[in-house]
């Protein structure tokens, strides 16, 4: 699609949600009153998978909340940054000029977060987002944080290596860990980030850095069952993880493989075929499905239409909740949001402690999960 | 910390790695030198044949032709798809036995090598045929099949999503047995053997039959060639035949070996061959032949005394190194004595 029509639909977009909210909400207004929050993520485009999957999580909890029939309701609009930055920046002024708005709960990439802050800081709206990892976002000295509008119930792309590390050794009583990265942005800090915490729960036997794209692992195979290693831990994406493994099991290693969300992908069992069976990966999400009990997921798909809950539908919920949390405190304006997110303590669903820091990551980190491969499939298994 | 260029942010700290050390670890060369011995015998073979496709058309023509890299991932396409799609093989088919075996790798063999031999053809006719009937400036040719291989690529990127795909394992991983620690397994042997047999069998040709006698005259002058009455464009057609037959059987042994391809496989298998023939002196058959070997044994070598992330690091210093001291390569000469 043409760039100008892009961003001339989004700004219409944008205006439809500043003047078309605003125009209705007085309405609203007289009978009961009613504040707004907003979803920013991705809901159309090449991306719109991952906020059409969180979506139901915010709908889920604003339709529960409701129905306890409160002194403030509470509507949902939509805003689609389409996970693209140049979109987002054109979206959150119409969003911030929304004066009925008074959170938004997004974004769900890191990219939206970053071109929002600008609109969204000089507006005092507070994001709580359900996905957006990047490790600067809550940097104290990346120039692009979002300090102290952000907030994020998701564990950042820092948090995931020691978990990895973690689970990658559950039941192992003295795991001698052999650590890989596949020299990229991602596998690298990845990898690295699991050896404190490798080096605590066992010993490091060995450490290899093989570049991405790279054909031939048997090196690297022959190295790793020489060092008597029993966990092998990978930082790289699904295509090579596939090789290694491979390579690793035709070797004749018999331990345990591991690696990151950049592994934990559908296509992966059938990549690495036999290899693939037993593999522990990692993600920053609790699958929603696993912590509602039945009956929960029934009423989640009466009200939502939706079947199974998506990737990220944990978070989305939570994010939610916390709004809602502040809002039946009797918090009514962007700025006594902004307090009540910032310094109170909330419940995540699945029983966990949310409490943000100063700037605005958990503390102690949001979970992560631990998938396992079984048959053929990813499937998860507990918190990692 | 500064911005990049691109958006981005860097700080000192991620982008410079000041704590990485080279980890020597030359106990590894006496424990398993054999193991890496076979192995780098067996990368080394799939990339000599990779590199024949480099340098018998560097050979005839003096060109690099670029566009091999996306042969032999058309290659690797082409064996997926006799397998899977062909023959029916689904990804969980069970590992196959006896003659079933030998004929299904037989045909697999042959249809990669066919396949890349005619896209290798095509290749010529495209991007060198008609600018070098033109007289264009021989710098257009390389461009051209520049050119050819982004196409070649992209189509290929588009046709598969950018997705890996990965064949059956139709041939069991099995073992002969083991010698000091180097596991003699059936693949790692049969991409020993095969590119030998290969090797041998092209290097009669070149020097014992008709055809290939005028292989080597046309590389030695291509205006005496014409007045000795031998047909050029018949004998660049044949070797680029000859480089895409070669190049096709790589392309077979990678995807028995490593059971999956993507779009850009060549890249890397491409810089690697070409680098081996370099190594070995471009245009010269035995050259590309023991400079495929010398780049398996050293990255193995390299990956498993220095690291892995020191391979290319190494590889490319030696190479330098070489050059310095013998400008045409470690077989250059002999390519010269060839020609004059």
């Amino acid at each position: 699609m043409n760039k100008k029509i892009v961003s001339g639909l989004a700004i219409a977009a944008a205006a439809t949600l500043a003047f078309g909210v605003v125009a209705t909400a007085p309405a609203n207004a007289a009978a009961k009153k009613t504040v707004t929050l907003a979803f920013q993520g991705p809901l159309t485009g090449g991306d719109a998978q991952l906020g059409q999957d969180q979506i139901p999580g915010a709908i889920y909890a604003i339709a529960l909340y409701n129905a306890k029939n409160p002194a403030v309701k509470v509507e949902l609009i939509k805003a689609d940054s389409q996970c693209d930055g140049t979109v987002a920046a054109n979206i959150a002024p119409g969003v911030a000029a929304n004066k009925a708005v008074i959170g938004v709960v997004g974004t769900s990439c890191s990219g939206e977060a970053r071109n929002s802050f600008p609109a969204y800081r000089a507006a005092g709206l507070t994001m709580i987002a359900p996905s957006a990892s990047a490790v600067s976002l809550t940097d104290p000295k990346a120039p692009d944080r979002g300090f102290p509008i952000f907030h994020r119930v998701v564990a950042h792309d820092g948090f995931q290596a020691p978990a990895l590390a973690r689970y990658a050794a559950k039941g192992v009583t003295a795991p001698k860990y052999y650590v890989i990265d596949d020299m990229t942005t991602y596998g690298g800090p990845l990898a690295k980030g699991t050896l404190a915490t490798a080096k605590k729960l066992g010993t490091v036997v060995g450490t290899d850095s093989v570049a991405k794209g790279t054909a031939d692992y048997t090196s690297v195979a022959s190295k790793v069952k020489a060092s008597g290693a029993n966990v092998v831990i990978y930082g790289g994406y699904t295509t090579d993880a596939a090789k290694l493994f491979k390579a690793l099991r035709d070797g004749g290693y018999t331990g345990i493989l591991a690696s990151g969300d950049g592994t934990n992908t559908s296509d992966f069992p059938g990549l690495a075929g036999k290899a693939a069976e037993g593999v522990r990966l990692t993600a920053a999400d609790v699958p929603f499905d696993k912590i509602l009990t039945a009956a929960q997921l029934a009423e989640f798909t009466k009200i939502t239409g939706v079947k199974v809950p998506g990737l990220y539908s944990t978070t989305a919920f939570n994010a939610t909740n916390i709004f809602l949390d502040c809002i039946s405190q009797g918090k009514l304006t962007r700025p006594a949001i902004q307090l009540c997110v910032n310094s109170g303590s909330f419940k995540g669903v699945g029983g966990d402690v949310i409490k943000f820091n100063r700037y605005g990551d958990i503390i102690g980190g949001a979970p992560v999960g631990g998938y396992l491969v079984k048959n053929g499939v990813i499937i998860y298994d507990a918190v990692a | 910390m500064w911005p990049l260029p691109f958006g981005g942010v860097a700080t000192l700290h991620n982008t410079l790695d000041l704590n990485r050390s080279v980890d020597m670890n030359f106990s590894v060369v006496t424990s398993q030198f054999w193991s890496l011995v076979l192995q780098g015998l067996a990368l080394g073979l799939i990339y000599a044949l990779v590199s024949l496709g480099y340098t018998m058309v560097y050979g005839v023509l003096r060109l690099i032709n670029f566009a091999n890299s996306e042969v032999f991932m058309f290659g690797t396409f082409a064996t997926l798809y006799i397998e899977v799609h062909f023959l029916g093989y689904g990804i969980n088919a069970p590992s196959l036995h006896g003659f079933k075996l030998v004929y299904t790798l037989a045909f697999a063999l042959l249809a990669s090598m066919l396949a890349c031999a005619i896209l290798a053809i095509i290749v010529e006719l495209v991007a060198y045929r008609r600018l070098r009937a033109r007289g264009a400036n021989r710098l257009a040719s390389l461009i051209s099949a520049i050119g050819v291989s982004i196409f070649l690529l992209e189509g290929m990127r588009i046709i598969t999503i950018s997705r890996p795909m990965t064949t059956p394992r139709l041939l069991d991983k099995w073992s002969f047995g083991e010698f000091h620690g180097a596991n003699f397994r059936i693949d790692t042997v049969m991409t020993i053997i095969a590119p030998i047999v290969i090797f041998v069998v092209l290097d009669q040709f070149v020097n014992r039959s008709r055809l290939g006698k005028s292989i080597r005259a046309v590389s030695m002058s291509e205006e005496n060639s014409k007045l000795m009455g031998i047909n050029i464009n018949r004998v660049i057609t044949l070797t680029f035949c000859i480089g895409g037959l070669t190049t096709g059987a790589a392309a077979f042994l990678y995807t028995t070996v490593y059971e999956n391809t993507i779009f850009n496989v060549g890249f890397n298998m491409g810089i690697a061959a070409f680098t081996a023939a370099v190594l070995g002196g471009i245009g010269n058959l035995r050259g590309a032949f023991y400079g495929g070997i010398a780049l398996g044994l050293l990255e193995q070598f390299a990956s498993a005394m220095l690291g892995s992330q020191w391979k290319a690091v190494t590889v490319f210093t030696v190479l330098v190194a070489v050059l310095l001291f013998k400008p045409n390569g470690l077989f250059g000469e002999a390519v010269q004595q060839t020609r004059t």
